[in-house]
């Protein structure tokens, strides 16, 4: 009977004890609610805006790399420029290569080519309301090359006349060819006449005006968040927090009335495919589809050109004889089925390609694609096989080797995930065409580029460009002997001359010719194996009406974009 | 209650030849723990999976008409069938021939890391638990700072000196790996060493050797088998997330964390492509948590000479 | 009992420096550099190369880092330049923590549960049931669990949100996702040191003393076979707290697991670090409060007694 009675009192001191384990946790799951609520109400701003949709006219994408500064001196990716062309003005816009006037409401241009007259607006003002004069380029533009901000992508103002020597110390800041004559008159001296000069500032962050008392208050804490910054552009920046980006009109911008959206909502989405399962579930306005899903969309995408060119860089340094040798190098060409290639590797979704320069480019109001045929001097896109192994025989008679599996090449690529199939594809299909070792070696990406290429330490690299400006050069510089983004040490006493001659002509057209011929000697000389041309395919819902996009700087350009219903 | 009385009972006296008999076979430690694990049946099916996939893993890729690394723009994602038993990847390799590529690294590198991390593991965090007082001390201290080293940083800075690959990964898992195993060890010999039976041999004058070989590690053996049975998909795991980030082993080699790497990302339209390498790491699990269980019991001194 | 916690935070501190100072070594070992990209020039490089003091002799910049460090300071990303280490993580931790707490609720009430019945219920069907989702915990990679998880619940069916983290329902499938693993281990372990208490002396005496079996369980069981849990939870609350990678970014998460992964690989110096120091804070308290909750829940093991 005793114990009886103590197992029913055990047994509700277990029950009570149960019940307090269970409140107690339930409490703390309240807890956590709340937490979660209270970073809900902290953007609720935001959730009671998309209530009110048919009003608000909201733009939301993706990007799946997480931006790295917001201070337009210090950007130096495709991410980081695409949010300064919305929060930034120039002097000019670039608009899918469409030079509009921006602060700057005429130019002119001397006619060597090397003295720019920029005559600014009286209208454009800041998001705070200050106006913006030529003194906001001057430091700006002082700003960057000054080593002291150490701007990751200072390099591009060496076309400013006294820029290089700004940068590496030798002159003072203040001695940059850029003045301010009066408030609203901007005079740039330029190294080289540059015909490309003003797309590159209508499309670069890196040339925007900055306001030196902002810089000034908030040091190195400048643009760390959203409101430690004021805009010059269409957009300003409201909030940066937790990999969102929100953006709204400037209602101070000069051109405000050609802004249509009334929110632009980037979030930082690093998987692919989620970023696409959230388009789908109707998260988002606009996503890039990843290579393995764009067959499942057929119809349905919408495709454009990054301008991104992928191919093998040849190490010339290299203690691999065969590199050296033309028969060899023409070999490992003529092998690659690059169509085939492209099929396995990337699911067909971008192109095979035999050139560097890309050809979507600007030339002589065409494209350089249409006005060069690049069949006629590059090596065909599906190879020739044939051709292959009598270069092959060539090489192996002059290298004294007997069997072809005893010459081996080395392909270093860093470690992402498409970078390694693509590699393995080209191993197998090099090795099966010509009999040859193909080895694969990966590294990271910041040693492929901190020390692989730049030291010479590989054989074959796995590499690619995507130019800065509209213009041949940029790709074509990766071959100039003394260029510090020559990573394949390729020396041609020729081929320097004639590039260098493209600098000083003025005649575009000639000029343009001239950088073809030097395209044309770099293939003759097979100095690199060419791969790819990238094609981004991506979706976006019907009513959005005004999306841009460019090959240069930036991907894409909501600037315009406007919800059509 | 009857009272007992003298005349119930009777004086049997000695018998002998009774007292002789060996009333079942002697048997060693070892032969008894096999002759207990035989008669389980699951542990018996875990074994036989292993044994499988090992010989797969041996001799597949050897007798596969298919090189692993051989593309084939024609057969790119196809579907299980009888030229592609485990269908191809998304540029056309035959999965048959890469499933069983990748069992050999990815068993060798789960087994091999897990028994050195166990052996390493049992070893110091046995003298820690043991000792204690200034040797755990340090031990402990050690373990913590090579725990807050990020695993990273490590696997990174072996490969560059030993290079990628399968010798290069092991020897990153077990630089920490041992550490899970010295402190579960630890805390358990901890545990023993204050227990009555341990007290009693300290008491009998029990050298310390002795002890910790005869009645600790028995102890803990079964706990310690069925922790090395987790460790070993841990260094399988391990291995597949430093796949997942692009750092597990050299190009074109594959192991079941690159298969799950590649397949994961057509989950959506070609399902088979990460359905058959997750079953193959699965029922692997599987069998090793049988084998684990079953070894678990079969070594465990208290159930000796049970049935 | 004061003097022995004492004397452990003395020791942790101590583990702290040498963590800091061998990793502060060790970054610069990585290959790679931190200003890196296909298009930095040799002019460019020098200068950030100066801006971050790199130029110094590495003592000096040790010595440099340690003061600042003192101060509370982890310094600027190299890669993310106009923001703090301190300020990221700031942003980043409490995302990781709160996904983390959710988890490790979920992981470790729900893996003590199965543990204790799979091995009351040995041989049953039930045991099988928590034996296989034990087995399918460790036997599936997390990237897989999440993709599968969030390619059933969030895209086929439509039960829960995709990714992103916006609410509560929101972190039901990251948490599901990334405690899975620890529920697994953890009903595991119970569910064998569960058994291996089972034929305890004390056991018996408890039973032969006509307890009730859910006394005996309660009361001597469970406290006793807790132990091989307990040890294996340290390290797992200080690395599921502090953010795991790989379930983050499936999931949109903004928390800073993603930080440990790229700030190695883009040789990041100062973010390693501060991760490194913010980990390995972590990491330590974690095992120290093991090791006093030992002396708690053990009363064998008596920490004065050392």
């Amino acid at each position: 009977m005793k114990r009886r009675t103590l197992a029913i009192l055990l047994a509700a001191t277990m029950v009570i004890g149960l019940a307090g384990c269970s409140s107690s946790s339930s409490s703390s799951s309240d807890s956590t609610t709340a937490a979660a609520d209270s970073s809900e109400t902290s953007d609720s701003s935001g959730d009671t805006a998309t209530a009110d949709s048919t009003t608000e006219k909201v733009f939301r994408y993706s990007v799946s790399t997480e931006p790295t500064t917001l201070d337009p001196t210090k950007g130096n990716s495709i991410g980081d420029n695409e949010i300064q062309h919305a929060i930034t003005e120039g002097l000019v816009r670039n608009t899918n290569g469409e030079i509009n006037p921006g602060i700057a409401e005429t130019w002119e241009i001397s006619d060597d080519g090397l003295t720019y007259t920029f005559h600014l607006r009286e209208d454009a003002y800041w998001s705070d309301g200050v106006q913006i004069t030529a003194a906001d380029f001057v430091y700006s533009w002082q700003r960057l090359m000054d080593p002291d901000t150490a701007s990751p992508y200072a390099f591009i103002g060496e076309y400013i006349k006294n820029g290089l020597a700004v940068e590496t110390g030798e002159m003072d800041p203040s001695e940059l060819a850029v003045t301010a004559e009066d408030d609203y008159t901007l005079v740039v001296e330029l190294e080289n006449p540059t015909s490309y000069f003003l797309s590159l500032i209508g499309s670069s962050g890196q040339f925007a005006p900055l306001r030196q008392d902002i810089v000034e208050e908030y040091g190195t804490e400048f643009a760390a968040t959203a409101d430690k910054n004021v805009y010059s552009g269409p957009y300003k920046l409201v909030s940066s927090e937790n990999n969102e980006y929100i953006f709204e009109p400037n209602e101070y911008y000069w051109d405000a009335d050609s802004i249509n959206l009334d929110r632009v909502e980037l979030s930082v989405v690093e998987n692919t495919d989620t970023a696409l399962a959230l388009y789908e579930s109707g998260e988002l306005d606009y996503v890039q589809i990843p290579n393995a899903y764009v067959a499942n969309y057929e119809g349905e995408d919408n495709t454009f050109m990054n301008g991104n060119v992928d191919y093998l860089l040849i190490n010339f340094e290299s203690t691999n004889e065969a590199l050296n040798n033309l028969n060899f190098r023409m070999a490992l060409n003529y092998a690659l089925n690059r169509t085939e290639y492209n099929t396995l590797a990337n699911s067909g979704v971008y192109d095979g390609y035999t050139g560097l320069v890309f050809s979507g480019l600007t030339a002589k109001d065409s494209t350089y694609g249409e006005v060069y045929d690049l069949d006629s001097y590059s090596f065909p896109v599906d190879g020739d096989q044939e051709k292959a192994l009598e270069y092959l025989e060539a090489a192996m008679e002059e290298l004294g080797v007997s069997d072809a599996s005893e010459l081996s090449v080395d392909i270093t690529c860093s470690d992402s995930e498409s970078t390694k199939k693509q590699c393995e594809v080209i191993q197998d299909l090099l090795q099966t065409a010509l009999g040859i070792t193909v080895t694969i070696m990966q590294v990271t990406y910041s040693e492929l580029y901190a020390t692989t290429l730049p030291n010479g330490e590989y054989e074959l690299g796995f590499t690619g460009w995507g130019a800065d400006y509209d213009d041949p050069y940029s790709y074509l510089e990766l071959f100039y002997g003394p260029s510090s983004y020559n990573n394949s040490f390729y020396h041609n006493d020729e081929y320097d001359a004639l590039l260098e001659s493209s600098v000083t002509e003025t005649d575009t057209d000639a000029r343009m010719d001239i950088l073809n011929q030097c395209e044309q000697m770099i293939m003759a000389d097979a100095a690199f194996i060419p791969l790819q041309r990238r094609t981004v395919h991506y979706l976006v819902d019907d009513d959005v009406t005004g999306l841009n996009f460019y090959f240069c700087s930036i991907n894409i350009d909501w600037v315009y974009v406007d919800i059509v219903s | 209650m009857a009272e007992l009385s003298k005349e119930m009972f009777v004086i049997h006296g000695k018998d002998l030849k009774e007292m002789e008999n060996i009333s079942r076979p002697s048997l060693t430690f070892w032969q008894d723990a096999w002759r207990r694990f035989r008669k389980n049946k699951t542990a018996m099916l875990g074994l036989f999976i292993i044994a499988l996939y090992a010989l797969l893993a041996i001799f597949a890729p050897m007798v596969s008409p298919y090189k692993f690394s051989a593309t084939d723009s024609s057969a790119m994602n196809a579907l299980p069938s009888l030229q592609h038993l485990f269908g191809c990847d998304s540029v056309g390799r035959d999965q048959w021939t890469r499933v069983w590529m990748g069992a050999r690294v990815s068993l060798s590198i789960g087994l091999v890391s897990a028994l050195v991390n166990m052996c390493v593991g049992a070893v110091i965090g046995g003298l820690c638990g043991y000792y204690g007082g200034k040797l755990d001390m340090i031990v402990m201290r050690i373990v913590d700072i090579l725990y807050g080293i990020p695993s990273l940083i490590i696997t990174i800075l072996v490969m560059m000196v030993l290079g990628k690959g399968v010798i290069a990964l092991v020897v990153a898992l077990c630089i920490v790996g041992w550490i899970g195993t010295c402190r579960f060890v630890r805390g358990e010999v901890y545990r023993l060493k204050e227990q009555d039976f341990v007290l009693a041999a300290k008491v009998m004058g029990v050298s310390d050797i002795v002890i910790i070989l005869r009645h600790i590690i028995p102890n803990i053996l079964g706990m310690l088998i069925t922790n090395m049975c987790m460790a070993i998909p841990g260094a399988i795991f391990q291995e597949a997330f430093l796949s997942y980030i692009g750092v597990g082993i050299a190009a074109p080699n594959c192991s079941w964390g690159v298969l799950a790497k590649e397949g994961i990302q057509y989950l959506r339209i070609y399902p088979h492509e990460i359905l058959i390498p997750a079953l193959i790491i699965c029922s692997t699990m599987l069998a090793l948590n049988l084998l684990g269980d079953g070894l678990r019991d079969a070594v465990d001194p208290r159930l000796r000479g049970t049935e | 009992m004061l003097k022995y916690i004492a004397k452990r935070v003395v020791a942790a501190i101590l583990t702290l420096w040498a963590l800091v100072t061998i990793v502060f070594f060790l970054v610069r070992l990585l290959p790679g550099e931190p200003f890196t990209s296909a298009k930095l020039t040799a002019e460019v490089a020098a200068n950030m190369n100066a801006y971050y003091g790199f130029d110094k002799p590495l003592w000096q910049q040790y010595l440099t880092y340690m003061g600042n460090l003192l101060q509370g300071n982890f310094g600027y990303s190299m890669k993310y330049t106009n923001k703090t280490v301190n300020y990221i993580i700031g942003q980043t931790f409490p995302y990781s923590a709160n996904l983390g707490i959710r988890a490790l609720v979920f992981a470790v009430s729900f893996g003590l549960v199965l543990g204790i019945i799979a091995a009351r219920k040995r041989g049953t069907k039930i045991d099988f049931f928590c034996v296989i989702v034990a087995i399918v915990g460790t036997s599936v990679p997390d990237f897989i669990m999440g993709a599968v998880l969030q390619y059933f619940f969030g895209i086929k069916w439509g039960l829960l949100p995709i990714a992103k983290y916006e609410g509560f329902e929101y972190t039901i499938l990251p948490s599901v996702a990334l405690g899975f693993y620890t529920l697994a281990s953890v009903s595991r372990i119970m569910r064998s040191s569960m058994l291996e208490v089972t034929s305890q002396d004390y056991i018996k005496t408890a039973r032969s003393k006509g307890l009730s079996e859910m006394r005996i369980t309660c009361k001597h069981q469970i406290r006793n076979a807790i132990m091989p849990v307990m040890t294996m939870m340290g390290p797992t609350v200080a690395s599921v707290l502090t953010g795991t990678f790989v379930i983050e970014s499936i999931f949109v998460i903004p928390g800073m697991g993603k930080y440990y992964v790229d700030s190695i690989t883009n040789s990041d110096y100062s973010m390693v670090l501060g991760m490194t120091v913010f980990y390995g804070f972590f990491l330590v308290l974690c095992n120290l409060i093991v090791d006093i909750l030992y002396g708690v829940a053990d009363p064998r093991v008596r920490i004065g007694k050392r």
